[in-house]
């Protein structure tokens, strides 16, 4: 009886690979690529999701901004390990005296990749210009509003005039999003549609194809200014589910696992010893945003029960098994204007409990409104649990992400989990969370106007003492406020296997895969 | 030629009914592709200059016209998201899902209808029972549990296979390579059914009056299960194979996302949830297409293995 079993299992394995031929045959008469053996050095990279859109007027997602930040250059950048301000495009800068003229030296002798000719200055009147054109509809008109005018007195300088002071503007030029140059002959003969997937930079790797919800592959730029890459060609492929890329990842079919988030993997990774894995803290932190517009929600004294009544150790250690520390505030240690010097919440449920009874609020319910997204789904599990501990009655709505965004937009909801991904420009957080002009459709789903003066201020302080003072201040009234509650200050995790030498992890979410040698 | 434009039109009124109710059913899910595209920081005034771009501020009754019109030339429309020809990014996923379904029912086919043969041939037997539950196990798993326990298994501790079930730029060997664990694990989650239904349609064929002839007049066994039995059991093994076919074209998200293939399933559903309505639209509209097709292929095949259907 086993016997025959056996025999048929045999016959089976054989007839399967005579169907796999077959199929294999299927390929070969579909004309796909084929026989091409992977001889010069390949670094292929993990991404968890598909690239859609590389025009750093419309850009967003990490994933875009990963693949951009290989081709374009800014002005200038954030120093991938300090996160100072560094010389980019351009190799020095003045200032005005009264803070309203950037006056930008241009290097010379760049080029824009697939010859479209040497960089000069025009190209980034057109890129600033084209983003603050109400035509183009980019979502990052409102970071160079500031702008006056841009004027080129000669092609390796550029001159931008402000309509009054703004410390952070190099924030604002700096290499992401809206401050990437782009060349005005190749978008012309590329066209604004077909663009988005045919990018033109200045960067050290060259855009070559992609082939939609399986990779994007890129070339070295062998002219790049500061010298060729160490790798031939840059690899990113999309890698949906976490287990499976950390697989493959020790097996060596990955060199580097980009966007390492889930805390098993993580932990699987480091335990196995095979491959390296980094972290570092990012620029963001993740809120449960409380509507102040909404009763009783209105009242600081009901934000501040909700903050002591939320354990938010509890949820780092025990959902997130210790990747994600504890959050002070909105800003994390990443920014240059960070300070602790704030209100502080612990977990203290009586004390939530005396302060509802202070502000005159009984029993009343909640709706905790979160994206259909890993991990925040999940993690208002446990908020809604120490909610209930001190009387308030938290109903989780979780939506599908087009739906959350519609909800969140409308700026009606009591409450909703935001982060502002992105550059250490702390402008980026606050005037997205807490300024009048977010009202929504824009961030301040809080609905929060403490900080107005404030923001004003930090617009006009010159230097860096009179900047970490008034940012000090905006972090210690809104803390004090208590329009959001910080749940934990992100963490990143990128791993890779032991055979990538060089490579610097940065705090922006993105990665650079310019330094990174590959070995063997 | 009658035959073919029936057939024709029976695949134009299918296309039709489906894009269009598609073409509704997308836009009554809440969300927006504009919001979508533009992310978190997006101001009113540049998700409205998006909106009207894409035509989305006209009524949808407006759009849906201009939409018919513009598909009757055989443009779909472009990506919401790429800016790219939406039928032209579907297809470029066609040939992956294709190869997964093929590849994935060869295997079905030569591990169930065998199997589904020895059951019904020893119905009863402690080997049917065995099977039988084996099968019973293979339909109630989870595909994607399989394919996790088979790249745990064959990738990570025995290094048979990548866990990347789709190569990149290799050669034709490397292609294989990498497909033999998807096709296996849909292969496997399919045979199961396969297995079910050949066993219910042999017993069915099995237990009849010519078969009982044959067997009095000294017919041997194997001659009667394989020639006289089989090929009455044939039809019904077809339609579950055709269907499994078109189906797995779409539905093949979770071996998709598993082993890390692009496909058309996991491509509709990265267009749903980015709002991309024409993107949804040109992969509906593929899907109905292959589907339409695969069943007039079964058609003609139905009349090859049973000339009595060809008749008709």
């Amino acid at each position: 009886m086993v016997g025959t079993h056996r025999q048929q299992r045999n016959g089976v394995t054989r007839r399967q690979f005579g169907g796999l031929l077959a199929a294999g045959a299927l390929v070969a008469g579909s004309g796909w690529p084929l026989g091409v053996a992977a001889a010069p050095p390949v670094l292929r990279v993990r991404i968890g999701s598909d690239i859609g859109n590389l025009d750093p007027a419309r850009i967003f997602q990490i994933e875009n901004q990963t693949v951009a930040t290989q081709i374009y250059n800014g002005l200038v950048k954030y120093d991938e390990a300090s996160n100072a301000l560094v010389p980019d495009l351009a190799t020095s800068w003045e200032i005005s005296g009264d803070g309203t003229v950037y006056s930008f030296a241009l290097r010379s002798g760049v080029v824009w990749h697939k010859n479209y000719g040497p960089f000069t200055s025009d190209d980034v009147k057109f890129s600033f210009e084209r983003v603050l054109d109400p035509q183009t509809g980019s979502s990052y008109a409102g970071q160079l509003a500031s702008i006056k005018s841009v004027e080129t007195p000669a092609p390796d300088r550029v001159v931008i005039t402000l309509k009054e002071p703004n410390s952070g503007f190099l924030h604002k030029v700096s290499a992401f999003n809206q401050g990437w140059i782009l060349s005005r002959k190749a978008l012309g003969e590329i066209g604004e549609k077909a663009y988005a997937l045919n990018p033109v930079g200045t960067g050290p790797f060259v855009f070559q194809v992609w082939t939609p919800g399986r990779e994007v592959r890129l070339s070295a730029n062998k002219d790049y200014f500061d010298g060729a890459p160490k790798v031939e060609e840059l690899l990113f492929r999309v890698i949906k589910d976490e287990t499976a890329a950390a697989i493959a990842l020790e097996n060596g079919e990955v060199d580097i696992f980009f966007g390492l988030q889930q805390p098993e993997v993580i932990q699987r990774l480091k335990g196995g010893g095979q491959v390296t894995v980094l972290d570092r803290d990012a620029n963001h932190t993740i809120n449960l945003i409380l509507n102040t517009s909404i009763k009783p929600l209105g009242d600081v004294r009901v934000r501040q029960a909700i903050s002591h009544a939320i354990n938010r150790k509890a949820l780092i250690d025990g959902f997130f098994k210790g990747t994600k520390t504890e959050a002070s505030g909105f800003l994390t240690s990443s920014f240059q204007e960070f300070t602790n010097d704030v209100a502080a919440y612990p977990y203290d449920p009586q004390k939530a409990k005396a302060l509802l009874k202070e502000a005159g609020v009984g029993p009343f319910t909640l709706d905790l409104v979160a994206p259909g997204a890993n991990p925040y789904d999940k993690i208002v599990v446990p908020i809604a649990s120490d909610l209930a501990a001190v009387g308030i009655d938290a109903k989780i709505k979780v939506l599908e992400r087009g739906a959350y965004l519609q909800a969140r937009n409308k700026g009606t909801v009591p409450t909703c989990v935001t982060g502002v991904v992105g550059a250490p420009d702390p402008d980026s957080p606050i005037l997205s969370m807490f300024a009048k002009s977010s009202f929504p459709p824009g961030l301040n789903t809080s609905h929060y106007e403490g900080v107005e003066d404030l923001i004003a201020a930090a617009r006009q302080a010159q230097g860096d003492a009179a900047r970490k003072e008034v940012y000090g201040k905006i972090q210690a009234k809104v803390m004090g406020d208590a329009p959001i509650v910080p749940l934990y200050a992100d963490r990143l995790y990128i791993a890779h296997t032991k055979g990538v030498s060089g490579f610097v992890q940065n705090s922006l979410f993105t990665m650079s895969a310019y330094p990174v040698v590959l070995a063997g | 030629m009658d035959r073919l434009t029936r057939q024709l039109t029976q695949l134009a009124i299918t296309v039709f009914g489906i894009v269009t109710v598609t073409f509704f059913l997308v836009r009554m899910i809440p969300g927006d592709p504009a919001q979508y595209m533009l992310g978190d920081y997006a101001t009113e005034e540049a998700l409205a200059t998006l909106r009207a771009q894409l035509g989305l501020d006209r009524p949808v009754i407006v759009q849906y016209g201009l939409y018919a019109l513009r598909a009757l030339t055989g443009d779909f429309g472009a990506s919401v998201v790429t800016g790219r020809p939406a039928l032209e990014e579907i297809l470029s996923s066609l040939p992956d899902s294709a190869l997964l379904a093929f590849a994935g029912l060869a295997i079905a086919v030569v591990i169930g209808i065998p199997l589904g043969i020895v059951t019904a041939e020893r119905q009863g037997s402690w080997s049917d029972l065995l099977i039988m539950v084996v099968a019973l196990f293979g339909i109630s798993f989870p595909v994607f549990w399989l394919g996790l326990a088979s790249v745990l298994l064959f990738s990570q501790e025995l290094k048979w296979f990548p866990a990347l079930g789709a190569s990149s730029g290799g050669g034709f060997l490397d292609q294989i390579h990498h497909l033999v664990l998807p096709a296996g694990v849909l292969g496997v989650s399919v045979a199961a059914y396969i297995t079910r239904l050949t066993r219910s349609a042999m017993l069915e064929v099995l237990n009849q009056d010519y078969i009982r002839v044959a067997r009095a007049m000294g017919v041997p066994q194997r001659r009667v299960v394989w020639r006289l039995a089989l090929k009455n059991a044939l039809v019904p093994i077809l339609a579950i194979v055709g269907v499994t076919f078109a189906w797995s074209l779409g539905s093949a998200i979770l071996i998709e996302v598993v082993f890390s293939r692009p496909g058309i399933g996991s491509m509709i559903l990265k267009a749903v949830s980015a709002r991309d309505y024409q993107l949804v639209q040109a992969g509906v509209l593929v899907l109905a297409v292959a589907v339409v097709l695969v069943n007039s292929l079964l058609d003609l095949a139905y009349g090859l293995v049973d000339p009595r259907l060809s008749a008709r």
